[in-house]
């Protein structure tokens, strides 16, 4: 459990520089990122597939990004877009290539679409949390 | 009849809501701002519409002789830069909140412009954490470790000279994806590494079009679908040409013998 969110911790401090979130935040927005990537691990590792897993890991970084952009007062972009770059689905774009260079195109198809679900699943669960955020707010 | 004040918050509102579309904000974040320093300076009407490759904006001062003032900023190339969107934001709100004069936000809005990324090393020591880290989290060993720490870091300084020579997304990815495969398979091919998915998988999340791609679907689903769709697809040509690069570098390679 320490080894896979000691490493989504590091790899989101590396997004963070890259992308330049403030110097002051780098250590939240990574800690948003690696509680996304344990979300991931354990719904995976629990058989509800990687899109569902996905949506939950991004239900958690839009929620903790929420906290974290009121605690800090800040946009909670600096949080969310670090925070969900590990969960984009890299390895399966990789691995739909690898399919296609095996001429192998039911593979290509398979990994394909969840590649493109998990994706959409990332941007649904975002959106809805902070809609849901908003809604609890207004409704106050 | 020009009135000098409207015009002055009207370049003032697009300069800052050019820095934040340049910097990667979203549309909503974007048309806000622009809308909040208007307001700001009390000008009645309003009205935004920005893309990722433009903003239209229009004033009017609501009297009855007056002409309105319709503005277009053509936004060209982009790039993530998280600080400037939070101060850019930060900025706005204590334009309306506080009475800063117009002269004093083209100041501070010109300091946000000028500030700089993180020096080039550490940003190179960045992309190399990513990636050396991503592979260890697929299956990597220690071995692996090192060897995709070289491998994110050179093909990041790629990608930056490829930028400095205002090359286009397709080929940058395209370039860069396919030099980190190459490197990846010859460091492995004499025994520097084991496993060369993880490598590969590695340096590839450098470059992965995520905020596109994100900003994109929810643009799309917020009712934004003329941005919704000019991300989407930038997203998808960013993946298209990382996925191409690394394809025929594993293809070249297997040409050319090596052990795949």
């Amino acid at each position: 459990m320490i080894s896979p969110f000691l490493f989504a911790f590091c790899s989101t401090v590396g997004f963070c520089i890259i992308f330049h979130v403030p110097r002051r935040h780098i250590i939240p927005a990574s800690l948003v990122g690696a509680c996304g990537w344990l979300t991931y691990i354990y719904s995976v590792a629990s058989n509800s597939g990687s899109v569902l897993g996905c949506f939950a890991a991004s239900c958690i970084v839009a929620l903790l990004s929420d906290i974290f952009s009121r605690v800090f007062k800040d946009a909670a972009t600096i949080f969310i877009i670090p925070g969900i770059l590990p969960l984009v689905p890299g390895a399966n774009m990789y691995y739909t290539m690898l399919a296609i260079l095996d001429r192998d195109l039911d593979k290509t198809a398979l990994i394909g679409t969840e590649t493109l679900l998990m994706a959409g699943a990332i941007a649904v669960a975002l959106l809805m949390v902070t809609s849901i955020i908003r809604l609890v707010i207004t409704l106050k | 009849m020009v009135n000098q004040i409207q015009k002055k918050v009207l370049i003032l509102a697009l300069q800052a809501g050019e820095l934040m579309m340049k910097s990667g904000a979203e549309i909503y974040r974007v048309e806000d701002t622009i809308t909040w320093i208007c307001k700001a300076c009390k000008i009645p009407y309003v009205e935004v519409f920005a893309t990722p490759t433009g903003i239209f904006l229009s004033l009017d001062s609501g009297s009855e002789h007056s002409d309105m003032h319709t503005f277009i900023k053509r936004i060209k190339g982009s790039g993530i830069d998280l600080d400037k969107i939070s101060r850019t934001n930060h900025f706005s709100r204590e334009f309306a909140n506080t009475d800063l004069t117009i002269d004093d936000g083209f100041r501070i809005l010109k300091e946000i412009a000028d500030r700089k990324p993180y020096p080039l090393l550490v940003r190179i020591l960045g992309a190399a954490l990513v990636s050396s880290f991503f592979a260890l989290i697929f299956q990597g060993n220690i071995s692996d470790f090192f060897c995709a720490f070289s491998v994110g870091a050179c093909s990041y300084i790629l990608s930056l000279l490829l930028d400095r020579l205002d090359t286009n997304l397709f080929l940058r990815g395209f370039f860069c994806c396919a030099v980190a495969a190459f490197l990846a398979l010859g460091l492995i091919s004499i025994g520097l590494g084991s496993n060369f998915s993880s490598v590969i998988i590695g340096s590839i999340m450098i470059f992965l079009p995520g905020v596109a791609l994100t900003n994109g679907i929810r643009d799309t689903l917020a009712g934004d679908m003329l941005s919704g769709a000019s991300k989407g697809l930038e997203a998808l040509v960013i993946a298209v040409s990382l996925a191409s690069g690394v394809g025929m570098a594993i293809e070249v390679w297997m040409l050319l013998g090596g052990a795949f």
